[in-house]
């Protein structure tokens, strides 16, 4: 063998020998139905890859439904992910019940110690006495406006109800569509009827959630009633749009009632946050009551088995650390309650200073809160009345979706 | 040596002429040739066992446990997921919805697919109109949908056109309206299946001998007697074949309603498969839509045997 083979083979050994090291390399997957925020979970696994030596990676599941078949035949087969992102509310209690859910207590100390978090955030995930999940993202329920369209008709901000029907009011009568609403994707209708309960009456809402509350109840007509007023007066866009976020930047529609996680999405599609367009919590009817706002906080999870591999936890701790939450902040504009790191955009800046000042509640939102089981079937009848906004068909969804929820907690009993 | 011969035995021939050697020498060639052959099916066995009959086995078990979400999967349901079916409201409207899909998907298809290939068998440049016809075929059902979702937005090109026509401006939500829903979507089932509908008729025309054609006019048959007696019947079998195969894609079609309906809230695009497949992924009962999937099959394989039935009928009568 002469010396130009020897260095070949040397050479080949060396190569093979790191593939194999590569391929049985520890390797942390974050699996997550995402897929609309990959390219800023990218920049997060890339970053995190850097910072902790492990080699981090991300698979996206979508449609959600597609995502939670895999993990429900995971956890059936006893080998769900490491890492993963979920749901608050029903979902989320139903996968801890599997036995296969790690519980974050001793992280979510340190994380508390460290002085980043507030225990109000760590109980967000709180099943019983145990943490199951840290924030991917928090987000409040906002109204984003255009700001431009409030200067030209002379308009700020609303403090009280009166003062927001009186600027959708003076949009309109200005020849600007006030509120963007569609039934996108099928799961949207939910959104202006949990806000409008919640700002005519918030026990009801809640008692919604338990069947304390029917569907065909005094509440839910009231809330109905303002729904279908402000559709005759011409409040919002086409329900048919499959494209909100755009209707929003495009100005077809002023307001946009959304998480705030949508900033970050509308200024991709070309709006400024803080400089086109603001935020601010939609006041109540009754103005005695407290400020609140709908919170939404989806978590990231750790399987028992995960919960065992060093790198996995360094993973997770790195996702929350103030390093990390400013690459998700840059990358995504979602603020995930790291008090030390920095705000995601002006936007969600101001809507944490008007939370502080106004002492706002945080409401669970009602795609989390409802029965699993009801989820689907409400929100299809919800998009009917959005299809076809009359006190008919009111009444006609009102009384589909009472006889569901009706069935659903007599079987419960 | 005729009378040695006369007072052999067959065991004693069969020893003379070396029978047992040769059959020896022939089933080892028939063992190795049957490993041979083994190895060359190994692959298409395992598909069809790993890939289709082992998830009906399992599909079939899953429909007879309790598995909901996480749990239940351990848990024997015995009968009671099918139990829950008639009466159901959703399943009622399903079966009624699949109903039409079928009718539509055999009636539609099979009555444009054939004037197409008859049509196009007499007129020039019939070869690129069957190409374009057929063209629609080799797209995915979801591509498919998304496009003529767009199609029929309410800024789509079809109201676009029936505003020229009408010279105003037209809103219709041909995808959010009761009445306009299902019709839509049948267009657009049609307007993907009829080219394949055309292509096997025209192959069943023209495997249709001249003879008889011929022989009939010139004892004075007429265009409509020559059709009638003798072209319809020789294209029989492959009427039946296109009819199985346009209920089976009816009573399967998921991807056109669940993309196309996904932006309307009622139940007119709610079929037997969609509604399994809402039933197992988006609510989670893995066991209840086990036992969709289970009627689903049942209800198919009695009307393809029927069919099948027919076809053999079919075949006797024009052999």
């Amino acid at each position: 063998m002469n010396f130009k083979t020897k260095l070949l083979s040397l050479a080949f050994a060396g190569f093979m020998s790191a593939s194999v090291v590569s391929v049985y390399a520890a390797e942390v997957t974050l699996v997550h139905d995402k897929p609309f925020w990959g390219e800023a979970l990218q920049k997060v696994v890339d970053a995190a890859t850097k910072s902790i030596g492990e080699t981090m990676k991300q698979n996206a599941y979508s449609p959600p439904e597609q995502f939670k078949a895999y993990m429900q035949s995971s956890i059936a087969a006893n080998d769900p992910p490491d890492i993963f992102t979920w749901w608050t509310g029903g979902v989320y209690e139903e996968l801890i019940k599997s036995g296969q859910i790690a519980e974050l207590d001793d992280i979510w100390a340190e994380m508390i110690k460290s002085g980043e978090f507030s225990e109000g955030v760590r109980d967000f995930y709180k099943v019983g006495d145990h943490i199951y999940g840290v924030p991917l993202h928090l987000s409040r329920w906002v109204v984003l406006y255009n700001k431009a369209n409030y200067t030209k008709v002379g308009i700020s901000e609303p403090k009280t109800w009166a003062e927001f029907l009186s600027n959708a009011e003076k949009l309109k009568a200005a020849g600007i569509t006030p509120f963007v609403a569609t039934t996108q994707d099928g799961w949207r209708g939910f959104i202006w009827f949990e806000e409008i309960m919640l700002r005519t009456n918030p026990e009801a809402y809640m008692g919604l959630h338990s069947g304390k509350i029917a569907y065909d109840s005094e509440p839910v007509r009231n809330a109905f009633k303002i729904w279908v007023d402000w559709y005759a007066k011409g409040y919002f866009t086409d329900p048919r749009s499959t494209e909100e976020v755009a209707d929003f930047a495009k100005n077809k529609g002023s307001m946009n009632l959304i998480g705030d996680w949508a900033v970050g999405l509308v200024e991709k599609a070309g709006m400024k946050p803080g400089t086109d367009f603001g935020a601010f919590i939609m006041p109540n009817m009754d103005a005695a009551l407290p400020s609140s706002a709908i919170l939404e906080g989806s978590p990231i999870m750790l399987s028992k088995k995960g919960l065992a591999k060093p790198e996995v936890v360094k993973a997770l701790k790195y996702f929350v650390s103030v390093e990390g939450a400013n690459v998700w902040a840059t990358a995504s504009g979602n603020g995930l309650g790291n008090s030390k790191a920095n705000p995601p955009n002006d936007v969600v800046n101001k809507i944490n200073q008007d939370v502080a000042a106004m002492k706002t509640v945080s409401y669970p939102r009602w795609w989390e809160a409802v029965p699993a089981d009801l989820q689907g079937e409400i929100v299809a009848e919800l998009n009917r009345f959005m299809l076809s906004p009359t006190m008919e068909t009111a009444e006609s969804v009102m009384a589909t979706t009472q006889k569901l929820n009706a069935a659903y907690w007599a079987d419960k009993q | 040596m005729v009378k040695y011969i006369d007072r052999e035995s067959d065991a004693q021939l069969m020893q003379r002429i070396g029978w047992h050697q040769v059959k020896a020498v022939e089933d080892r060639a028939m063992r190795r040739n049957f490993w041979k052959a083994f190895a060359f099916m190994a692959p298409a066995l395992f598909l069809v066992c790993g890939l289709l009959l082992m998830p009906v086995v399992y599909n079939i078990y899953f429909s007879f446990t309790k598995w909901k979400k996480f749990a239940g999967l351990d848990e024997f349901a015995g009968f009671s997921n099918y139990a829950k079916l008639p009466g159901n409201p959703y399943f009622d409207e399903a079966f009624y919805n699949t109903a039409i899909w079928v009718a539509a998907s055999v009636v539609f298809p099979l009555a444009i697919g054939f004037g197409l290939a008859v049509f196009l068998r007499a007129v020039p440049f019939g070869n690129m109109f069957k190409n374009i016809i057929f063209l629609p075929r080799i797209l995915a059902p979801t591509a498919v949908a998304v496009i003529w979702f767009h199609v029929y937005a309410p800024h789509g090109v079809i109201n676009s056109l029936l505003a020229m026509v009408v010279g105003r401006p037209v809103d219709i939500g041909w995808l959010y309206q009761d009445n306009t829903v299902t019709p839509a979507i049948i267009a657009t089932f049609v307007w993907q299946s009829v080219g394949l509908v055309m292509v096997l008729v025209l192959l069943g025309l023209s495997a249709i001998p001249k003879d008889p054609l011929e022989a009939a006019r010139i004892d004075g048959a007429t265009n409509g007697q020559v059709f009638r007696h003798i072209v319809m019947p020789l294209l029989m079998p492959t009427l039946v074949v296109v009819t199985i195969l346009s209920v089976l894609s009816g009573f399967t079609t998921f991807d056109l309603l669940w993309v196309m309906g996904v932006g309307y809230p009622g139940q007119r695009t709610l079929s037997l498969a969609v509604y399994m497949y809402f039933e197992s992924f988006q609510k989670g009962s893995w066991a209840f839509g086990s036992a969709i999937a289970v009627v689903i099959g049942i209800v198919v394989f009695s009307v393809t045997w029927i069919q099948t039935l027919m076809q053999s009928r079919v075949d006797k009568m024009t052999r």
